[in-house]
């Protein structure tokens, strides 16, 4: 019998990345910084991922951009990607992963319990505005993700349990800054992501927008972070102030990419 | 002098040359431009979001309101704020976003929305069933013409519907005739209106009325409700020209169009009846057949497709991509320079 890799490759990915989120926690916990051997693992767990997304699509002929499995699927590899990209090209952070990773993982366990059947690609979605639009809105959420990461440790920094076992990190302000760098990355990805959904929605459903409950939330989701950069001008907020608006925005746009596909009945299902 | 908008290095006595200091009208704008103010109005927005999403009627000044506020906002921002002359890539983005409400709200005034169906070889002229429009809608639709000249619909297992491709012809302004494929993706698009292909489709027997008053035989469509949404309901009560007992209309066919077990097409029935029932009598009709009414002949032409398409005006169209496109690029331009000039683990020299 024919060995089938693209669920294998799957599960030795998510075990890689449990493995590297696991090591990068106990790093922190531990206070030793086992720093390579999570980019080494991440490096091999989404070269894995990638193999397997790769098997899907040759197998289905479409993107994995249809059901909550595959929305799964290229979501966690996006963030990853992203988040990847950050902890290689900014040591000072990498630590975030132990708040990053759970995220995640949570993610994963989700897509565990996922049916990865097949579904019906849409005639509308025949055009490459779905991989622009969809491009845009990964790296919106995999920019607010690291910035998730930065903000997680700032708030951490703040309990009694976490000690100084954040204390390599530059200072509050300094993450601050970095968070709310990565914050407007994701503001100028997201508003790129709401124009190439428009112009696709008025070449799919004769009209460019019209408030189904993913354009409401998506642009929700862009005026809180918009409201969040603003305050940080107008009021000079604190960082751990700074790091709760982060977190409220983040908890914004997971909920709008994955929660309003449950409840939406429009044929904008957020398949992204 | 206090402005209320503050940005990171702003000076105290910043104004616009020989203006006035204690100026009403400068304080008043000043105020107006308050960054704090433009974070009540972008959570005013979101709660007329919200309000408008959860409301059951329309809610267009939840909306209106708030965007109105926000463009004043930024008008009085841009006029007094000095940041604006020294920051062009954010004198850019603001005058882009006043841009993108004005231009929104031209849109809402002058936007048409509609329904219509054509059966297959029919003409549009221009009438819709089902429209709302701005006030100041310019109504260039009644001299548009173009046909429905038939389409495929192809189907996957499951009875999914895959491309749909409908053949359409129009008079070019010069009189010769055109043709092209619409669907899905492509509208046609006639003097700024653009005709999109729906999912909303179905059959449409032909008939010729000859009223027995004398007047001149009428022949047209009936479009029987759309397939295969109301497979099992493919009948209408229809009225002829004319004439005052309404006729129940209904197709009969026994084969499967759309077989759930294998890919399949949109396409005619091979046979058919058309059942009419006027009052108690009942007739079934082929194609040819006529029938002796109350009122007169009712002579049955054979069966046809109607495909429904949505029209939608609105000429602010790429104006609008264009000034939101320059929104996010000024952005885009005001961070680069502003993350540039200090990597964030430098620390702060208080300026922006």
């Amino acid at each position: 019998m024919a060995m089938d890799w693209e669920p294998l490759t799957l599960w030795v990915a998510l075990v890689v990345y449990v493995l590297a989120g696991s090591l990068a926690i106990f790093g922190g916990v531990l206070r030793t910084r086992p720093e390579k051997a999570v980019l080494a693992l991440l490096v091999l767990g989404l070269l894995l991922h990638t193999a397997s997304i790769a098997l899907r699509w040759e197998r289905l002929g479409h993107g994995p951009y249809i059901t909550m499995f595959e929305i799964l699927l290229s979501n966690i590899w996006s963030l990853l990607a992203i988040y990847l990209l950050a902890y290689w090209r900014i040591p000072a952070i990498r630590p975030t992963a132990a708040v990053v990773m759970p995220i995640l993982f949570v993610m994963m366990g989700w897509l565990l319990v996922t049916s990865p059947h097949e579904g019906h690609l849409p005639a509308t979605y025949h055009t490459v505005w779905l991989f622009v639009h969809i491009g845009f809105g990964k790296v919106f959420l995999g920019c607010a993700l690291v910035a998730v990461g930065i903000s997680g440790v700032i708030l951490l920094r703040g309990r009694r349990h976490a000690g100084n076992r954040f204390a390599s990190l530059p200072d509050d302000s300094r993450l601050d800054e970095l968070s709310f760098r990565f914050m407007a990355i994701a503001l100028i990805f997201e508003t790129l992501m709401l124009i190439a959904g428009a112009i696709w929605a008025q070449d799919a459903w004769g009209r460019y927008w019209a408030w189904d409950p993913l354009e409401t939330w998506s642009f929700l989701t862009w005026l809180s972070l918009a409201f969040a950069l603003h305050a940080r001008v107008a009021y000079k907020v604190s960082p751990r102030t700074g790091a709760v608006m982060v977190m409220a925005v983040f908890v914004l746009a997971f909920l709008t990419f994955f929660g309003v596909p449950f409840v939406s009945t429009a044929p904008h299902k957020g398949a992204v | 002098m206090k402005t209320g908008r503050r940005y990171a290095g702003q000076e105290q006595a910043d104004a616009l040359p020989g203006t006035p200091p204690q100026s009403r009208v400068w304080r008043v704008l000043g105020a107006l431009a308050s960054l704090k103010l433009s974070l009540v109005i972008l959570a005013a927005l979101g709660a007329g979001i919200l309000t408008a999403y959860l409301s059951a009627a329309p809610a267009t000044w939840a909306l209106a309101a708030p965007l109105a506020a926000f463009a004043l906002n930024l008008l009085a921002a841009v006029a007094t704020n000095p940041v604006f002359r020294r920051k062009t890539p954010l004198l850019i983005f603001h005058l882009a976003l006043i841009a993108v409400i004005l231009l929104l709200a031209a849109g809402r005034l002058t936007y048409l929305k509609g329904q219509l169906e054509l059966a297959e070889g029919e003409v549009f002229d221009g009438q819709l069933t089902q429209e709302e429009s701005g006030p100041w809608h310019p109504r260039r639709l009644d001299v548009l013409r173009f046909s429905n000249e038939g389409f495929t619909i192809s189907y996957a297992k499951g009875v999914r519907r895959g491309a749909t491709r409908n053949r359409v012809a129009w008079a070019a302004p010069d009189g010769s005739v055109q043709h092209a494929v619409i669907g899905d993706q492509d509208p046609l698009v006639l003097s700024g209106y653009r005709f999109y292909t729906t999912h909303n489709k179905g059959f449409a027997p032909t008939f010729t009325w000859y009223a027995s008053s004398g007047a001149a035989p009428v022949t047209g469509t009936v479009h029987l409700p759309a397939y295969p949404l109301h497979e099992h309901k493919q009948a209408l009560e229809w009225t002829p020209p004319g004439g005052k007992t309404p006729l129940w209309v209904m197709l009969q066919f026994d084969e499967v169009i759309l077989d759930p077990a294998k890919p399949s097409e949109f396409r005619l029935p091979s046979g058919h009846l058309i059942v009419v029932r006027a009052g108690e009598a009942r007739y079934e009709l082929k194609p040819g057949e006529r029938v002796s009414l109350a009122e007169g002949v009712l002579e049955y032409n054979g069966l046809r497709v109607w495909m429904g398409y949505t029209v939608f005006y609105d000429f602010t169209l790429p104006w609008l991509l264009a000034a939101c496109l320059l929104a996010v690029m000024s952005l885009a331009w005001h961070f680069r320079g502003k993350f540039f000039a200090r990597p964030w683990d430098k620390p702060s020299t208080g300026t922006s």
